[in-house]
């Protein structure tokens, strides 16, 4: 349905994307994922036909996007990152203008504008100036919009922002509900959303496309980092021998932890790929009269796969947690600024190797803000 | 054919409607009015004022002058040189705004060329320009009509009609400029100076004479203005201000388009 081959852009001498390939399956829902500033914007807009890609190709239902610009445009919908709407105009008129300019026939405008509030939840609101309307409403009109014309392909830069913890639930359900019927392409930086809502997931760093691959082919991949954490109390040499003496483990690493009471201490504990030994960890550390304060499991995330794809040194992923928390505490800005930050930290991330403070700097610019917040939000959605 | 139209009458009617649900607009429209209320009270009582002193000078010695032309002919050269004002701020916004708020992605990823957009917008700020100036012939037919010899109504109709012709090619190069920028003020300024240049280029034709000062003074919106006003239905006149629309809409639509391709 989407194939994509060897595309490049070049913003004069800086590249923004190249040599990105990839295909997307008629019924299939993808996600793009990658940190800000990797070239997901871009993808996008040029899937989209709205910015022609310096070269290589870009094929929708068999139409080449630049080409045949016309026919690729009836048949996709398209949200990009920022929702385009017309604040003077009610919910339901935009929606109708919308049906108007992708050449529904005129006869079945008002269905389609009913069928896509109702589908996006904005029944209640159809009468609603635009203007008046919260952030996730306008995300949500958005979305109506991409879809108001039944599109086989569907396009969507970042669906989920904005919206509240509730309202993402009821987006990624909208979303797989799509599936099938349509083929949808979307992008994010927030990896649960990948896992939670594609069936494939495109990892693209720096312009170019670090893997392909299904979610749960990809946590599988990462076997390293499945295990334990258990907090143990009594002598630490013991706990360190026993737990080393225990079948099936690869590695146990004595975590330094603050506010940890006396006499206690912390391992990270990694098992042997198919080894189950948490059974034998409790019975060894019980049976040498050490006392078990804590268990819990340990599971590699796409977030590890994601960190391991998309950086090399593990002191950089130790950083983006901080830098998130503070990106995150920055706050939002203005459309046009995040464009020239994306830039410069694109810049800034290149120079990272002279200087240890310009890296820091870049690593917080250029972190998503997304892995701690995409969970917190599922934390309270789950609630 | 039928779909570019049908697309053409959509943006015709959004704009119409952002139009209509915009304060500024309203704003616009009312200030429009008083000043040209004003105008006319001005011009009317000075050409009575005068016909009243010539009578008590001369009796009726002299030839009589035509009160309702020189009315006429005043007011509408005083409202072609007032719209300067008026129209950037009409045109200002056209795609600047759509520019601003990202909703030019959501035109240029439609099935919908530039030029139907172009032509939509255009004649949506041309209609609301022509809903703003019709209610101003209603001062002229009272007036007019207590005229002894009556006035074909034929003369103001060609008139307005200068005046909308004249609108809709400034309005169409301020489309033009709106394209280039995503700031509305900018827009409004440039338009403002670029009008300003066309409109007085005839005094610069003066200046050299020539082959030259003829170039410039049909370029000049102000004397193709000033025929119309007079009366004078001229075929090069319609044809400058046809060629300048489409020019205006021309540039517009490509400039959408050199927008896109070199974006960064």
């Amino acid at each position: 349905m989407i194939e994509v081959e060897h595309l490049s852009k070049i913003y004069g001498s800086t590249p923004a994307i190249q040599d990105v390939t990839f295909t997307v399956e008629p019924g299939e829902i993808v996600g793009f994922l990658g940190p800000n500033g990797a070239g997901k914007t871009t993808t996008m807009r040029i899937l989209a036909g709205y910015l022609p890609a310096s070269s290589g190709t870009a094929r929708i239902a068999g139409y080449d996007v630049h080409e045949d610009s016309i026919a690729v445009r009836q048949r996709i919908g398209y949200l990009p990152e920022v929702p385009p709407l017309y604040p003077e105009m009610t919910v339901e008129g935009f929606l109708y203008f919308v049906t108007q300019i992708k050449g529904v026939p005129a006869g079945d405008r008002a269905l389609a504008v009913n069928s896509a509030l109702k589908r996006c939840n904005l029944e209640e609101k159809r009468k609603v100036l635009i203007r008046k309307l919260s952030k996730g409403f306008r995300q949500r009109v958005g979305i109506a919009q991409a879809l108001v014309h039944d599109p086989p392909a569907i396009i969507l830069d970042e669906p989920t922002v904005g919206l509240d913890p509730r309202q993402i639930i009821e987006m990624r359900k909208l979303i797989k509900s799509l599936a099938g019927s349509h083929t949808i392409i979307l992008s994010t930086h927030i990896l649960p959303e990948v896992s939670m809502t594609c069936s494939r997931v495109v990892i693209i760093n720096r312009g170019k496309i670090v893997v392909t691959n299904t979610p749960e082919n990809l946590e599988a991949s990462l076997v390293e980092g499945s295990g334990y954490e258990v907090e143990v109390e009594g002598d630490p040499e013991t706990a360190l021998e026993r737990l080393r003496a225990v079948p099936g483990i690869r590695l146990v690493e004595s975590m330094a932890m603050e506010h940890l009471r006396d006499n206690r201490s912390v391992y990270r504990i990694v098992s042997a790929t198919g080894a189950e030994p948490g059974r034998e960890i409790a019975t060894a550390l019980v049976s040498s009269g050490l006392g078990l304060c804590e268990m819990r499991r340990t599971r590699a995330s796409l977030e590890d796969v994601f960190l391991q794809l998309t950086t090399s040194e593990k002191a950089i992923a130790d950083d983006w947690s901080r830098g998130a928390e503070e990106q995150r505490s920055r706050g939002a800005e203005g459309q046009r600024s995040r464009g020239a930050e994306e830039q410069r930290s694109r810049g800034a991330e290149e120079n990272s190797h002279s200087a240890l403070s310009t890296k820091d700097e870049a690593l917080r610019e250029s972190q998503p803000s997304s892995f701690e917040e995409g969970e917190n939000q599922e934390q309270e959605g789950d609630l | 054919m039928r779909i570019i139209l049908a697309n053409i009458m959509a943006i015709y009617r959004k704009e119409l409607l952002s139009y209509f649900a915009s304060p500024l607009a309203y704003a616009i429209a009312a200030v429009f009015w008083f000043v040209a209320g004003c105008f006319f009270m001005t011009i009317l009582l000075g050409e009575i004022n005068q016909a009243a002193i010539v009578d008590q000078q001369y009796g009726g010695t002299v030839p009589p002058f035509d009160v309702p032309y020189r009315v006429l002919q005043g007011f509408l050269n005083v409202m072609g040189s007032f719209s300067l004002f008026i129209l950037p701020m009409l045109s200002m916004g056209l795609y600047a705004e759509e520019r601003k708020r990202g909703t030019l992605e959501l035109l240029a990823t439609s099935p919908i060329t530039n030029w139907a957009v172009a032509v939509g917008k255009l004649l949506g700020v041309v209609t609301f320009f022509t809903a703003i100036v019709t209610p101003v012939l209603g001062y002229e037919a009272i007036a007019l009509s207590a005229s002894d010899s009556p006035v074909p109504f034929v003369v103001p109709l060609l008139g307005h009609l200068g005046l909308i012709l004249v609108a809709a090619s400034v309005l169409s190069l301020g489309m033009f400029i709106s394209s280039l920028t995503d700031s509305t003020v900018l827009a409004a300024i440039f338009t403002f100076v670029g009008v300003l240049l066309l409109w007085t280029i005839d005094l610069f034709g003066q200046m050299f004479g020539g082959v030259v000062g003829a170039v410039f003074g049909y370029l000049s919106l102000l004397r193709h203005y000033s025929n119309l006003v007079q009366g004078v239905l001229d075929t090069s006149s319609l044809v400058f201000f046809a060629s300048f629309i489409v020019l205006g809409v021309f540039l517009t639509a490509q400039s959408i388009d050199a927008f896109r391709f070199q974006r960064s």
